[in-house]
């Protein structure tokens, strides 16, 4: 029997494809349905919920402190924003305040998650468009600041570490030696991939002038991250909002007026350098000090009635948490947005139209879209 | 339209050849094999000259992989309950916060994270007594 449909894409010379949901444009499983005409795409749908496992409904039917070890998992290649968000919404409900050392550990395990973060952009920009070295390069380099996760939180991708009330172990002894090494070696290794990656004629070529984000849109659509900061508007939480110890910190927000992917290359380009900016202050300046506040037991911690939210800047954009308490030890509501629900539907539907099919991937991995983050 | 060639930009990413004579980075597993990480989150010990049977660690697991069960061999005489844990890693996420919640310490985690079995059954693991 005839399918009417299909004569009808026929007839239009357009053909649909399902584009995903594993490809290496995402780091998890989503996909794109494509209509074709030839290599030029027409029409693109996201299509979402192969990662849907309902983490708000999870945590809301936990205790806050048994709620903790869910959340990391909203994110997989940057956990740790997730678990900032959660410890300061449960702080900012319970009234608890955290030690200075405190917030100087959990600044330091954001930007080496922010900095682990990029390096993994950076293996996946790589891949999206046949670029062999940088990947290999890039995984290889994340791996070292992942074993130092490895020792401070004692896992390597789930850290479970930022804690309500402060973080959940001190520092090994002579960890911060271990870092400023290691970032002494990232910040020497940095420029081999401005000379292979960044100023490579082949890669500006592939980058160049795709995905172009309109800046009007980009702050009426509610964009974040290098998006954003790619279309020249300094957006960044630290800096607008400054959490824990931010506004005591010195750093840059870089921008680029491209607003294509090789823009938004350049501003995750230049996070990294200032990341190990970061690092480097929070290494001098670590105070002493208690590491966590003192907790009820987890069936006696009721968080009173109120809400809150709190915002952190993830490598990828601004993770906004809703949470609401109602004098009972479990939430009454949490709501995650992360920044990649606008990235993956308002944004990347519409700038895919026109692009051609090899170019989806790379586009896909220059908004940063992580679809765990979408499904929450 | 005129096209500038960029002889910078064709000719600098062969600098990454100077790398194909250095040594590698990766271990030639399973010859060479990584050190144990100290405090990593592994598999569960259970000193049961100290394990009190209190449930607490049972209590606090979110996944409810912990399950109290007869204890085998020689236990504090303080463990009124008899009991001691079990973890089926089928449903643990070694988030560690039972080892948090023991009171006696006697429930901690090991560096040693390696396990491979055909017997499903077999990831109900009762934790080695040190």
């Amino acid at each position: 029997m005839n399918d009417p449909v299909q004569d009808q894409r026929v007839a239009d010379g357009t053909i649909k494809i399902f584009h995903g949901p594993q490809h290496p444009g995402v780091t998890g499983n989503m996909s794109m349905e494509l209509d074709l005409d030839g290599e030029t795409i027409v029409k693109a749908t996201t299509h979402v919920g192969y990662l849907h496992r309902g983490f708000e409904k999870m945590i809301e039917r936990r205790t806050a402190i048994q709620a903790f070890t869910i959340v990391c998992r909203i994110c997989v290649p940057e956990p740790d924003p997730n678990e900032e968000n959660f410890a300061r919404g449960i702080e900012e409900l319970a009234g608890l305040t955290i030690s200075e050392r405190a917030k100087y550990i959990r600044v330091m395990v954001l930007e080496m998650a922010r900095l682990q973060a990029h390096y993994l952009w950076m293996a996946g920009q790589g891949g999206s468009i046949g670029h062999e070295v940088v990947p290999q390069w890039a995984v290889g380099e994340r791996d070292f600041i992942l074993d130092l996760f490895e020792q401070l939180t004692g896992g390597r991708v789930y850290h479970m570490y930022i804690y309500p009330g402060g973080v959940k172990r001190d520092l090994p002894d002579g960890f911060l030696d271990r870092l400023r090494d290691l970032l002494d070696t990232l910040e020497r290794r940095l420029p081999e991939y401005d000379r292979i990656f960044f100023d490579n004629a082949g890669v500006k070529k592939r980058l160049q002038n795709v995905g172009v984000v309109k800046r009007d849109e980009a702050i009426a659509n509610g964009y974040t991250g290098p998006v954003i900061r790619g279309c020249g508007i300094p957006r960044d939480v630290r800096r607008d909002s400054p959490y824990l110890v931010y506004d005591q910190l010195e750093f840059d927000v870089p921008t680029q007026t491209g607003c294509d992917a090789y823009a938004r290359a350049l501003v995750r380009r230049a996070e990294m350098d200032q990341s190990i900016r970061i690092l480097r202050q929070v290494v001098d300046r670590m105070p002493a000090g208690e590491i966590q506040c003192k907790l009820p037991k987890h069936r006696k911690f009721k968080l009173p009635r109120g809400e809150t939210f709190v915002q952190t800047e993830s490598a990828r954009g601004a993770f906004s948490y809703y949470m609401a308490g109602d004098d009972s030890e479990y939430l009454r509501r949490l709501q995650v947005r992360g920044p990649s629900i606008v990235h993956a539907y308002t944004l990347l539907e519409p700038l895919l139209v026109g692009a051609q099919l090899s170019d989806v991937a790379l586009i896909m991995n220059s908004l940063g879209i992580c679809p765990p983050e979408i499904e929450r | 339209m005129a096209w500038n060639i960029d002889l910078k930009g064709l000719i600098q990413p062969f600098s990454a050849l100077k790398f194909s004579v250095k040594q590698p980075y990766t271990l030639n597993y399973p010859v060479e094999k990584r050190q144990d990480v100290e405090g990593y989150r592994g598999f569960h010990l259970n000193t049961l000259s100290l394990c009190v049977g209190c449930g607490n660690c049972q209590d606090i697991c979110m996944n409810e992989a912990i399950d109290m069960v007869e204890a085998v061999g020689e236990i504090n005489p303080k463990n009124a309950s008899g009991l001691v844990p079990r973890i089926d890693y089928g449903r643990c996420c070694w988030c560690g916060l039972c080892t948090d919640v023991c009171g006696p310490d006697s429930l901690r985690l090991e560096s040693d994270c390696i396990y491979a079995s055909e017997d499903a059954g077999s990831f109900l693991y009762m934790p080695k007594d040190q």
